[in-house]
């Protein structure tokens, strides 16, 4: 009977039971560069006024440790796991990353979700599986994931925005500048914004553009299987040149769109507003396209 | 007499008996049938000793080879073989007439063939997501050449069939992208 107690004693010691708390702090610059690692679990990064990165959160009980270090300019924070395949599990950590607003950061992920807010600098946002948002405040981003949604949502300063899925679909609202959004499986949607130069196309998805054009800007719109929908915002000054090779093509500026082929069921349609200075151009393989202004 | 004498007496009788005995025995005719013959007569040899010992080199050599052979199979990853249902990467081609051209088809025929590679890494979702897509893009390939038989200068039917190579081409490239970027997040 003795030996119960000592056996279950041995076994809690054995076993970490628990995830592990963190709250740790560095100094930082003020506009330097943080980079986040973590291959399970989610991040989320802010920006504050303080010159400190500050890492709060819970780290999974088979993390082998984290890694929270300054070198220069550049933080780095990492998760480390065990790296045997076995301890794939209990490695989930949630971190929650304060940094200076100015910072600069970079977040890469396997399977965790990535929450931005608040960061005027550059960001590179990468998710294997996991679902990225952010916001843009005219800084360059770059968004890479292969099984989650992106959405951005901005304050109209201009910027360059670079998101990619294969599947999940982007939401854009209120970018402006220069964007160019993919997906393999997916849907675009862009909300209000105004670009000098969009490019947006799918494979098997809808893209829906309700935005401006800015004066001489060029909007490039493919997709294979899915339908077009554009809704421009104000006035629109450019040449139109809209193709499908099996859809059908709504115009609301008035022209109307011919047959490309007898042999074939697409449409084509070319025409000009304004001074023609802009350019728009609309492709789609199986898919409507229907184009309008407010 | 005595028993001494009678011991001498009986050795010597023993002894000259023994010298009457002959000092060799012939074996009789045909102890073995046809030995006579046989010695007469060699058969020729089969196996020589020089045949004999190369013979056994080339089992030695067959019996290692074979061995390593089989080790180092059991050590190699399992390949992937076989293509998935309706994954034929076909010649590139306008209505039969013309090519896109060595350096495109040779990117293109590059990537599809790492493309086995590329998707194994992939999530089950994931790669279903990509062959089916690359599928329809193949689908519409089939259905845009079949047009353009019927009208082959058609110059927006050719410039279509441009965009889905491009398409086909930019995602087989986007595949390839992928899965270095999984590589590099496992290696964190």
């Amino acid at each position: 009977m003795k030996r119960i107690p000592i056996f279950v004693l041995s076994c809690l010691l054995s076993v970490p039971v628990i995830a592990e708390e963190v709250d740790k702090t560095l100094d930082a610059a003020a506009d330097g560069h943080v980079e986040v690692s973590n291959i399970s679990g989610s991040i989320t990064v802010s920006g504050w006024s303080k010159n400190q990165v500050e890492v709060t959160g819970t780290l999974g009980r088979n993390v082998e440790e984290l890694v929270f270090e300054r070198d220069g300019d550049q933080i780095t924070i990492r998760v480390k796991v065990p790296g045997n395949s076995g301890h794939r599990h209990g490695i989930d950590s949630d971190l929650h990353i304060k940094v200076p607003q100015g910072s600069s950061v970079d977040v890469g992920t396997v399977s965790a979700d990535i929450d931005v807010t608040e960061v005027t600098g550059d960001q590179g946002l990468r998710s294997v599986s996991g679902d990225i948002a952010t916001e843009s405040t005219g800084a360059d981003i770059e968004i890479e994931s292969v099984s989650g949604n992106v959405d951005i949502v901005g304050d109209l300063a201009e910027g360059e925005v670079e998101a990619s899925t294969v599947s999940g679909d982007v939401t854009l609202l209120r970018i402006a500048g220069e964007v160019e959004a993919d997906t393999v499986s997916g849907d675009i949607i862009i909300d209000a914004g105004s670009f000098d130069r969009a490019e947006f196309s799918t494979v098997t998805g809808d893209i829906e553009y309700r935005a401006g054009l800015s004066k001489g800007g060029r909007l490039d719109v493919e997709t294979i299987n899915g339908g077009v929908d554009i809704e421009f915002v104000g006035e629109v000054s450019a040449r139109f040149d809209i193709d499908t090779f099996n859809g059908q093509i709504r115009n609301c500026f008035g022209p109307t769109a011919e047959r490309t082929s007898k042999y074939a069921p697409g449409w084509e349609l070319e025409f000009t507003t304004g001074d023609g200075d802009g350019r728009v151009d609309i492709s789609t393989l199986n898919g409507d396209v229907k184009i309008c202004n407010e | 007499m005595t028993d001494e004498n009678m011991t001498h007496e009986n050795e010597d009788k023993l002894l000259a008996a023994a010298r009457k005995l002959s000092t060799e025995i012939s074996p009789g005719r045909d102890l073995w049938p046809g030995i006579a013959e046989a010695i007469e007569n060699p058969a020729p040899r089969r196996w020589t000793p020089m045949l004999a010992q190369a013979a056994a080199v080339m089992l030695l050599i067959g019996a290692s080879s074979s061995l390593t052979y089989v080790i180092v199979k059991e050590q190699q990853p399992t390949q992937i073989t076989g293509t998935p249902t309706g994954m034929i990467f076909e010649q590139t081609s306008f209505a039969n007439r013309y090519s896109l051209g060595p350096g495109f088809q040779d990117a293109r025929d590059a990537l599809a063939n790492d493309l086995q590679t590329e998707l194994v890494r992939l999530s089950p979702e994931s790669r279903a997501n990509v062959e089916t897509n690359l599928m329809l893009i193949h689908e519409a390939i089939a259905e845009m050449n079949n047009v353009l038989e019927q009208e082959p200068d058609n110059a927006l039917l050719q410039e279509q069939l441009l965009r889905a190579y491009r398409e086909e081409l930019g995602l087989l490239r986007r595949v390839s992208g992928l899965t270095r970027n999984i590589m590099m997040r496992n290696d964190i």
